[in-house]
């Protein structure tokens, strides 16, 4: 074993220290001020960076990314129960794959993944079902736009994916909301801001009360929080 | 709400609780990508870079305990490591900056980069009470992951000397940024 002193702070920070070596220099961390100093201000070098906003659409394909690779490597390291087709009905659709395609696919994956858990615990469960369904948002009047509302209910659960095109440009704190309503009262169901392109997109999952729904809605709102509709509708549909 | 601790979340994580990967992923996502962006010279590959990291972290068994120092120290560290070795990997030479304007939206609320401002000018602040070499070594050591031999290559110096050089230059910024965080305070 080398002997382990300062001068490995940079091994360590590194990656580079054997498993051994790692062991001995965090031991040594404990006594050595300026060493945990150095390994501090790794917490804070970073801010050096200038602030850049993440391309939207990154978080929907890293997470399915991160999930997908458990999947993997469970089918990989777990025999499965007993053959069976595909553990979830999903509908694929048929529309054109759109740049938020991966949102829907994050969605739909965390189904999967939670239904083959279940399906792997509780195997004399039945399957549960899960229906896909999706409708054209029209633009009100005085407002350009286009998008679309995809509605999943899996499980006692409503997922409602809406993906928009062709918005305008929110001033200030304005946001485009998303609402259900039920009989003219609406609750909240998610909140965007379109990119510089125009196009947004917003996941919203309902637990309780996820029946009954006949109109989505989407206003422009002149701040994100509100309970009710303050702004215009830009876009809605019947349920 | 109290916000949980990142030490809560990453446990939660580790019992595969994926609302606890994602608030960890929304907490980090921007200072990590902007981080990423800055070492690769290329958003793919940070983005490339940033999955890695996620990946690592939804797999990880026990990496990180609160012996190891602050979660971002790790964090950034582990980030930084994934970025070396991408960049190490990476065939095609990177795209300049300007040329991806487009890819990115440069709208944040301003609380957010106040906050960020406010950290960014204070290591600035201590960056600029280093030498020239010693910030030299910072940027080619952090933030480029140069390898030894190459840092001695570009800086003239004997290869035995860059560790000592690059703990020192840390160290001493360390100490800086310490100096310009209590004077801070002190305006306050």
């Amino acid at each position: 074993m080398t002997k382990i002193d300062c001068e490995h702070v940079v091994d360590y920070l590194n990656g580079t220290l054997t498993d051994e070596d790692l062991h001995a220099f965090e031991e040594h961390l404990k006594t050595c001020a300026d060493c945990r100093q150095i390994v501090e201000l790794t917490g804070e070098l970073p801010y050096l960076a200038e602030p850049i906003e993440p391309p939207i659409g990154m978080k929907a394909r890293i997470l399915t990314n991160v999930f997908e690779e458990e999947v993997k490597e469970k089918l990989q390291s777990e025999p499965k129960p007993k053959p069976k087709p595909a553990t979830v009905p999903v509908i694929k659709p048929k529309a054109k794959r759109n740049w938020w395609t991966p949102l829907i696919a994050a969605v739909l994956l965390m189904s999967l993944i939670g239904n083959a858990y279940a399906f792997l615990k509780l195997s004399d469960q039945q399957e549960p079902e899960t229906a896909l369904r999706e409708v054209d948002l029209q633009p009100s009047e005085a407002f350009n736009g286009t998008g679309q509302a995809r509605l999943i209910r899996e499980d006692g659960a409503l997922d409602v994916v809406v993906s928009t095109a062709g918005l305008e440009d929110l001033q200030g704190d304005e946001i485009y909301q998303v609402w259900l309503l039920k009989e003219g009262q609406p609750i909240p169901a998610g909140a965007f801001s379109p990119n510089p392109d125009g196009e947004g997109a917003a996941y919203f999952s309902l637990k309780e009360n996820t029946e009954g729904w006949d109109t989505i809605a989407i206003t422009r709102e002149p701040n994100a929080g509100n309970q009710s509709p303050q702004g215009n509708i830009v876009l809605s549909s019947e349920l | 709400m109290e916000k949980s601790s990142d030490f809560m979340l990453y446990g939660r994580i580790q019992r595969q609780d994926k609302a606890a990967l994602e608030e960890l992923y929304d907490r980090y996502e921007k200072i990590l990508f902007s981080f990423l962006v800055k070492m690769t010279e290329d958003p793919d590959l940070a983005e490339e870079a940033l999955q890695e990291v996620f990946i690592k972290l939804w797999r990880g068994k026990g990496e990180y305990d609160e012996s190891k120092g602050k979660f971002t120290s790790w964090l950034f560290t582990m980030a930084r490591n994934v970025a070396i070795d991408l960049i190490r990997k990476r065939k095609k030479p990177s795209v300049p900056l300007e040329e991806v304007g487009d890819l990115v939206n440069t709208d944040s609320s301003v609380e957010e980069l106040a906050e960020w401002q406010e950290q960014k000018e204070q290591i600035e602040t201590a960056v600029q009470e280093l030498s020239d070499d010693q910030q030299k070594m910072i940027q080619l050591f952090y933030f480029k992951g140069y390898t030894h031999e190459t840092i001695a290559g570009i800086c003239g110096i004997p290869l035995g000397t860059v560790k000592s050089r690059i703990r020192l230059a840390l160290k001493k910024l360390k100490k800086s940024l310490h100096g310009v965080q209590e004077r801070g305070a002190i305006d306050d």
